[in-house]
């Protein structure tokens, strides 16, 4: 079982681990975003990354280039998260906090029956960006171009949320209002316009991980349960509503998949909802939790 | 503190949000009202369960599409017999539980006497045996093992091929012409597996040399991880025994790290939203098996006038197992017709036993040892970047059914690929 493990192979498994985790990582920071500031538990964040493959679909149908479509999914998805945080959720404020989850679970089943009707059952494709084809070959490692523009690019986006919030005004109250959104509020600024900001940004988050899994996979209508589940099972596991959890959560849990695959393949699903199983049990708060949130 | 919710939520509604979510998501649906229904004189009712909801939803409506056409062409030249076809389907969701309910719901409160479809050959079978018990002919749609020793039962009947018969297909394909070293790539189930021990065997017959299998979970979403173990192997054929998503997510890695230069992939079955999904990726280095193609409309009147009249109603071309929904519907009632009867089940299924007919391929036969349409396998090969609209693949091969199919005796004792011990 063990034997078929050389050094080149544990290279390239981590690195599509890696790649895997990527694409969590983004998952997952948005949906521990959105927890943070909105303490809504948006179970219809896979159902926005699917959203954001079919608007990558869509734009690189019309303008031919991945870069494009990659841009427009993050736009139009994010302007749909304000809509629908001014709009639907934005009543829900105050009252049963469960029922924010409802709306966005119902979210999950109706918006992919939308999707069903406007562009037809079957999947669509989008073809790998050709600038990003063919691989890397670093001594006996191959590494695949697209994987490593994933991890690229995941890494140039996790930087620039990280200098937003720390270093802008807007991330600075937007980090206060994370922590004491009363305290922010009796100080003066309006906390009602950070929410549909911060509704923005994890929604734009979840649609930039399925513009980059798309070619991957296809744009499908019911992608979005598959995601919902990873994006909860990495927060679980990193702690809710920290964004450090969401990045070592999403790496930790591909990596493992991909070992995983390796050793024993049947298993590679089962292996992240196991860890989970195993933090729950030894560290209840997830890796990167607040303790106060038990 | 408290926040603009009226609580907090805490870790543990968190939790149990998501888990009662997850289950909703993973196995619910909207509770069905019950209908009451009473049998009428004149009219046969014929119930059917298709997945109209989830990961499999366009074969599920090409089936539900398939069946109404054919039942509309029978009723427009006046029923059979004279009798009218009164039809009523259900979603089954792909969920044997809600499929047992709804076949409950079809057969106690809609009164139909004869029930078809579904498309998972797990579900199948736990049909066939409520039908069995119940006395109902059931006409299944989809791959199943129903036909074989002591699942066959007496009112079954299956317009698939088994996954074995898929399996000695393409796997002989492969070995006369693309290679004998192979490795798969298998879905970790029930059918998955079938397809498998039909590969290990042909290669045992045929002198194919097997370098290995990795099994997948069910929605395994990153394939890159399965690539280190195919590269070691080195095959000249790679194997998928796997369908859908799986399939789609599968070829496109593969093709992204260029694996589709190195070998061949042949899909033990595969399906055309599967090539739709793919797009460029599916090139003519891949192919897979089908038992229709609406290709097959240059070759049979049969299959041109069906996709005719199919493509003008519906607007697309039909899946095969749409078009087993189809083949399945029309024998039901031709055999009524060749009994002169449409309550004498006994007599019905009688005549169902050895019916000819030729319909969307060949003439057909449904075999009365085993009760299985023996029909024939397609091969086809992907276009790549050269496919446009609904021209997605070219037919390499039609092997004939005769030749894939198990004999009875076989069959009846699950022969011999029950000898195959998979890894």
């Amino acid at each position: 079982m063990f034997s078929d493990i050389n050094w080149t192979v544990f290279f390239m498994q981590l690195f599509f681990g890696l790649a895997l985790g990527s694409i969590f990582v983004l998952l997952a920071s948005g949906l521990s975003i959105i927890y943070g500031l909105l303490d809504v538990v948006n179970f219809a964040h896979g159902t926005f990354a699917m959203l954001g493959a079919y608007a990558v679909f869509v734009a690189v149908s019309l303008s031919g280039s991945f870069a494009v479509g990659i841009a427009s999914a993050v736009v139009i998805v994010a302007l749909l998260g304000v809509a629908i945080e001014l709009f639907l959720l934005k009543p829900l404020y105050g009252k049963d906090p469960l029922l924010p989850l409802l709306l966005t679970f119902g979210l999950s089943i109706a918006v992919p029956d939308l999707v069903k009707i406007v562009f037809g059952l079957t999947g669509k494709p989008v073809d790998y960006p050709a600038a990003l084809g063919g691989a890397t070959i670093v001594g006996p490692v191959i590494l695949s171009n697209y994987r490593l523009f994933i991890i690229v690019f995941t890494l140039a986006i996790l930087i620039s949320l990280w200098l937003f919030l720390k270093k802008s005004d807007l991330g600075m109250i937007i980090r206060a209002a994370t922590r004491d959104s009363l305290m922010v509020q009796i100080l003066g600024t309006n906390t009602s316009g950070i929410w549909t900001i911060g509704f923005a940004i994890g929604t734009g988050l979840a649609a930039l991980a399925g513009a980059i899994a798309v070619p991957m996979l296809a744009a499908t209508p019911d992608m979005g349960v598959e995601m919902t589940m990873v994006a909860f099972v990495v927060t679980v596991v990193g702690g809710l509503g920290s964004l450090g959890g969401a990045i070592v959560g999403g790496l930790l849990i591909g990596v493992i998949v991909a070992f995983t695959s390796l050793i024993a393949g049947e298993y590679s699903s089962v292996a992240m909802y196991f860890c989970m199983a195993v933090i729950l049990l030894i560290r209840p708060r997830g890796l990167f939790g607040e303790s106060g949130r038990e | 503190m408290k926040r603009k919710t009226g609580g907090k939520v805490s870790r543990r509604d968190f939790l149990k949000g998501a888990a009662v979510g997850g289950a909703a998501l993973a196995g619910g649906g909207i509770p069905f009202i019950a209908r009451m229904a009473h049998a009428k004189a004149g009219v046969i009712k014929y119930g059917t369960m298709h997945p109209l909801t989830g990961t499999y939803s366009a074969l599920g409506t090409d089936q539900r599409n398939a069946t109404q056409l054919a039942v509309e062409e029978w009723n427009a030249k006046g029923g059979v017999l004279g009798n009218k076809i009164e039809w009523v389907h259900r979603d089954d969701q792909l969920n044997g539980a809600v499929a047992l309910r709804r076949v409950k719901e079809l057969v106690e409160e809609e009164k139909c006497d004869f029930i078809g479809g579904t498309l998972s050959g797990a579900i199948s079978l736990a049909i066939n045996e409520f039908a069995n018990k119940n006395k109902i002919p059931y006409v299944a749609y989809c791959q199943s093992d129903m036909v074989l020793g002591t699942d066959q039962g007496k009112y079954g009947f299956a317009f698939m091929v088994i996954p074995y018969s898929a399996a000695l297909a393409t796997s002989k394909y492969a070995f006369e012409n693309l290679g004998k070293k192979w490795f798969s790539l298998t879905a970790d189930y029930r059918w998955g597996h079938s397809l498998l021990e039909g590969w290990m065997w042909q290669s045992q017959q045929m002198g194919g040399q097997f370098l290995g299998n990795v099994y997948h979970p069910l929605g395994a979403t990153d394939y890159s991880t399965y690539l280190t173990k195919i590269m070691a192997a080195n095959p000249e054929v790679l194997v998928m025994n796997n369908l859908g998503g799986d399939q789609t997510a599968a070829i496109k890695q593969m093709s992204e790290l260029g694996l589709t230069k190195k070998m061949k992939i042949v899909c033990t079955k595969t399906a055309m939203t599967t090539l739709k999904e793919c797009g460029a990726a599916y090139d003519e280095n891949i192919m897979g098996g089908m038992t229709f193609y609406w290709g097959l409309k240059d070759k049979y009147p049969g299959a041109k006038k069906f996709m005719d009249t199919y493509m003008k109603k519906f607007g697309q071309p039909i899946e095969q197992d749409g078009e087993s929904g189809y083949v399945a519907t029309n024998a039901l009632f031709m055999a009524m017709e060749k009994a002169k009867t449409v309550t004498d089940k006994e007599k019905i299924v009688a005549a169902m036993e050895g019916l000819k007919y030729t319909l969307t391929k060949g003439p057909e036969t449904v075999r009365a040892c085993d009760h299985q349409r023996e029909q024939s396998y397609l091969l086809v090969r992907g276009r790549g970047k050269n496919a446009k609209g609904w021209d997605l693949a070219d037919i390499v091969a039609e092997i004939p059914g005769n030749s894939i199919i198990m004999s009875c005796e076989d069959n009846a004792k699950k022969l011999p690929f029950s000898q195959i011990k998979l890894p």
